[in-house]
């Protein structure tokens, strides 16, 4: 089932700038392989869970999937055929901000074949172009 | 174990700032800075292609040829672009080589674990490399680390690594993981309980909850 916060200081918040570049999460850090986000979006906690489950059907449980990105940000949208006005809406589902570059999920102990190819399926559930990341040189 | 330091020819930098070295891109160079030594930090510019070639082979320690004066510098930070493509500035530090520096290196996981023979069993890797104080001189490119023996239940810390030389000082916390095998059905099920645990219920309104007691 989808993912969603545990407690929240508000319920509704701002929908906010969705065009900056990511400066954090932008690296693999946990596994060896990594899906990174080319383009800004709200991933839905649907989305997010519906990349996981295309990997794990096709990685059959074999290595370990990390999800690097939290839908904790609430979405409102108001009923259809309703007039404009009366407040904000009430919550309809919960996203996690993605911003060009954030890596959405990592895969560790599994080949790079397999990897890359459980990543494509899951970058086909995105809505936002994707592109397979390994790990960089640090010093 | 790398014993060769490549010559590396660069110009200082008049102009400062992203605008110019922008520019300093464009042209098909690389902004760096070299500091370190108590002198004062220049900021230079290097050739991109020969200078990338050597750093993803691994060197990290340079002669700088930085307009007739040449130093010896140790390559300290990497800075990369939002999508961690291309590497956009170095930093280097002065280096003597005589001089014990502290230095992250990575590690090469190599050899069959014994323990992935078990059914349902998986190696996670921790840490991809570890920090060491070694001579300049005796910087290894990367350390490998044999994993043959490894067992479930039995994994391999960062004090378990066989370092290349004994005058080698691990600063990594030796209690570190760096390989470890678990049997896959444990991991999958606590991955299960965390999602269903989330699903359903609304969550909890902080501030809310704080409206209602004042109004009370």
């Amino acid at each position: 089932m989808a993912l969603m916060p545990k407690r929240v200081k508000h319920r509704k918040e701002f929908r906010r700038a969705r065009d900056r570049k990511a400066t954090k999460g932008n690296y693999v850090a946990f596994g060896d392989f990594g899906l990174q986000a080319l383009e800004g979006a709200w991933l839905s906690a649907r989305s997010i869970e519906a990349g996981r489950i295309a990997a794990t059907h096709y990685l059959k449980r074999d290595g370990k999937m990390f999800i690097r990105v939290f839908p904790d940000k609430p979405v409102s949208k108001k009923p259809l055929e309703t007039r404009m006005g009366k407040g904000k809406a009430d919550v309809d589902y919960w996203a996690a901000r993605v911003k060009p570059g954030t890596i959405l999920y990592e895969l560790a102990g599994v080949s790079e074949t397999r990897a890359r190819e459980a990543m494509a399926r899951v970058a086909n559930k995105m809505p936002v172009r994707c592109r397979f990341v390994q790990r960089r040189i640090t010093v | 174990m790398s014993h060769e330091t490549p010559v590396l020819s660069a110009r200082k930098r008049e102009r400062l700032g992203s605008r110019y070295a922008r520019r300093v891109r464009d042209a098909g160079n690389l902004p760096a800075v070299v500091y370190g030594h108590k002198q004062d930090p220049v900021s230079i510019s290097m050739d991109a292609k020969e200078t990338l070639g050597h750093i993803y082979k691994g060197v990290k320690l340079f002669s700088l040829d930085i307009e007739g004066e040449e130093q010896i510098v140790l390559l300290k930070d990497l800075q990369y672009d939002y999508l961690g493509t291309n590497i956009m500035h170095m930093d280097f530090a002065r280096v003597d080589l005589t001089e014990r520096v502290n230095v992250r290196v990575p590690l090469h996981l190599i050899g069959d674990a014994e323990g992935l023979k078990t059914s349902g069993a998986l190696l996670i890797s921790g840490i991809a490399e570890i920090e060491l104080e070694c001579l300049v001189t005796n910087l290894p490119e990367f350390i490998e680390v044999d994993i043959s023996g490894l067992d479930v239940g039995d994994p391999m810390t960062a004090g378990k690594v066989q370092l290349p030389l004994d005058t080698m000082v691990l600063l990594t916390d030796p209690e570190t993981l760096v390989a470890n095998i678990v049997i896959q059905a444990a991991e999958e099920t606590d991955e299960e309980a965390q999602v269903a645990g989330a699903e359903g219920s609304e969550p909890e309104v902080l501030t809310q909850k704080k409206d209602e007691a004042d109004s009370e």
